[in-house]
């Protein structure tokens, strides 16, 4: 459980983030959204005690992070990328840390496997990619096998097959009944894991909502087919509350039903579908459209003070 | 996984061994003797008796390689410390141990006791290889003569605490460059302007600076002019104290 009292972080004149609150609940996935620069890094830094809030507070577990007589086993965290010594080695990074709590050596072989890194782990960190070097900042986040689990933009240089690693690893911690936090710029990709969003503009809170009602809400959901039939499967849909629209031959967007359904009432009718996919682009605009309103919010009113 | 917490002794255990598994640390502690042996050997064997070091300390004369273990032990210390917010492991260090202040005194510990150690044992082994070369001459001396010993000990306690004095800056200034150029520069070089200002106080002030000091301390028998054994130890320590007070005081204040 995390929770953010009036959170507002101040650099010079610059005010990063601005009166935020919020509670991160256990055992679902938190999508924590905004576009780059918008103050989701230094809220995690607040939340983790790296910097200090200018007004308000965050506790983790019920107190402040630092307060935890064992912190790492309260959460653990993936920082931006880069938080090592590149001349030490993926082992020797996360044994000094295990130490520091007395975790045993075992754990930290238990994570390398976990993260799929045990055949580099004794390679300095230097020579391993972007992906790699995630894997290792997963890795450390796991080590005190903690109760909530911050991740700062985790599928950042990760390969397809390890951004589909993520997001079944932070749904089975969430199963696990952890608290999982997750900062990304992408509403999309979020939005496949994620059960509950709190999305940021410019430091402030835009929506503290489900992902279900934020898809709702946005319009979003619409799905694609793509069929030499469509004519028919047009008339087999219509149904009140769906709508079609066909703006290239043979390619239909279908709002307000489901793939499942579109699928099992073309394959009772024999219709050949060449693709059906569930339209995510349209809610990466939602986000963007909630986003950018902020943006020109905040610029209309700093004109205007002008 | 029960018993996890953060103690004294484990973050101990983490810092010495985070010290050890980076190579520049073996490197570094490796030129210490290395350097030392090879210059107190190089003088011994070209010393010439009556020539222009006849006064100077014969325990200083054989020591002189300390010049680049100044230097190395400084780096050192600056390594510790603003190596972590070089390479961005300092923000790994701090949610490990965010209550920050057990990993500065943690640091200064390992680096002062394991500077201490590699320093005395070279000081040990370099004075009597560089008199056997030195034997028919008049710098000639033994480990028994007055003074040598606390020579030999008190030069590696000095380099210790110029080792935390540096690790203290490291940490005040945060970058590596920016701390190694602050090192060298009030340090190691202001003093020696200092030096040439026509006003006796400076004089007197100069003489108690980190590399003066260190001199002082590598004398087996105290000149005059310069500060005594004790005042020089007690001039190092507060040079370290003083760095690593002014350390702790920001480490607790600033974001990481």
């Amino acid at each position: 459980m995390i929770t953010a009292h009036q959170l507002t972080k101040r650099y010079g004149d610059r005010t990063v983030v601005t009166d935020l609150s919020f509670t991160v609940r256990p055992g679902t996935v938190t999508g924590f959204l905004g576009p780059n620069g918008s103050g989701k890094s230094t809220t995690l830094r607040m939340i983790l005690g790296l910097d200090a809030p200018t007004r308000g507070h965050a506790t983790v577990g019920g107190r402040a992070y630092a307060a935890h007589p064992a912190p790492l086993h309260e959460v653990g965290a993936l920082l931006e990328a880069g938080s090592l010594h590149p001349g030490r080695t993926a082992y020797h990074h996360l044994t000094a840390l295990a130490l520091t709590h007395g975790i045993p050596k075992s754990r930290v072989g238990h994570v390398l496997d976990l993260t799929g890194l045990t055949e580099a782990a004794h390679r300095r960190v230097k020579g391993f990619s972007l992906g790699m070097g995630q894997r290792l900042g997963i890795a450390a986040a796991l080590l005190g096998d903690p109760a909530t689990v911050v991740l700062d933009e985790p599928v950042n240089g990760l390969d397809p097959e390890g951004v589909l690693w993520i997001r079944t690893l932070l749904k089975s911690l969430a199963a696990e009944g952890r608290t999982v936090f997750v900062s990304s710029h992408l509403m999309s990709e979020t939005a496949l894991t994620a059960e509950h969003l709190i999305i940021i503009g410019r430091g402030r809170l835009l929506a503290d909502t489900t992902v279900e009602d934020f898809v709702r809400q946005s319009g979003a959901g619409t799905v694609k087919v793509v069929t030499p039939d469509a004519p028919t499967l047009v008339r087999l849909l219509s149904a009140p509350g769906v709508h079609i629209t066909a703006d290239t031959p043979g390619t239909l967007d279908v709002r307000g039903t489901d793939t499942e359904h579109i699928g099992r009432t073309a394959a009772a009718h024999g219709i050949t579908l060449f693709e059906l996919t569930p339209n995510a682009a349209s809610l990466e605009q939602a986000f963007m459209d909630l986003t950018r309103d902020s943006v020109e919010f905040a610029a209309t009113l700093e004109g205007a003070r002008a | 996984m029960t018993s996890l917490t953060v103690t004294p002794t484990r973050v101990l255990h983490a810092e010495w061994h985070k010290l050890w598994t980076i190579r520049s640390t073996w490197i570094n502690l490796a030129l210490v003797p290395v350097l030392t042996v090879g210059t107190g050997l190089a003088i011994g064997a070209s010393y010439e008796s009556g020539g222009g070091d006849s006064d100077v300390d014969v325990v200083l004369l054989t020591l002189l390689g300390m010049q680049f273990t100044q230097i190395i032990v400084g780096v050192l210390g600056v390594l510790t410390t603003a190596g972590e917010y070089s390479t961005g492991l300092i923000r790994s260090t701090m949610t490990a141990v965010p209550r920050r202040l057990p990993v500065l005194w943690t640091k200064a510990a390992v680096l002062a006791s394991i500077t201490f150690t590699v320093v005395l044992a070279t000081n040990l082994l370099t004075f009597p290889l560089a008199q056997t070369l030195l034997a028919d001459t008049d710098q000639a001396a033994s480990l028994g003569d007055p003074g040598i010993i606390r020579a030999l000990v008190g030069n590696a306690a000095g380099l210790a605490l110029l080792a935390v004095t540096a690790l203290g800056i490291g940490s005040l200034v945060r970058s590596v460059p920016g701390g190694i150029g602050v090192l060298t520069g009030a340090l190691l070089i202001l003093p020696e302007v200092l030096r040439m200002l026509p006003y006796n106080v400076v004089d007197d002030a100069v003489r108690y600076f980190p590399t003066k000091a260190l001199d002082a301390l590598t004398h087996a028998d105290p000149t005059p002019g310069t500060a005594t054994p004790g005042a020089a130890l007690l001039a190092l320590a507060l040079w370290a104290v003083a760095t690593l007070t002014a350390a702790a005081l920001l480490l607790k204040r600033r974001d990481v």
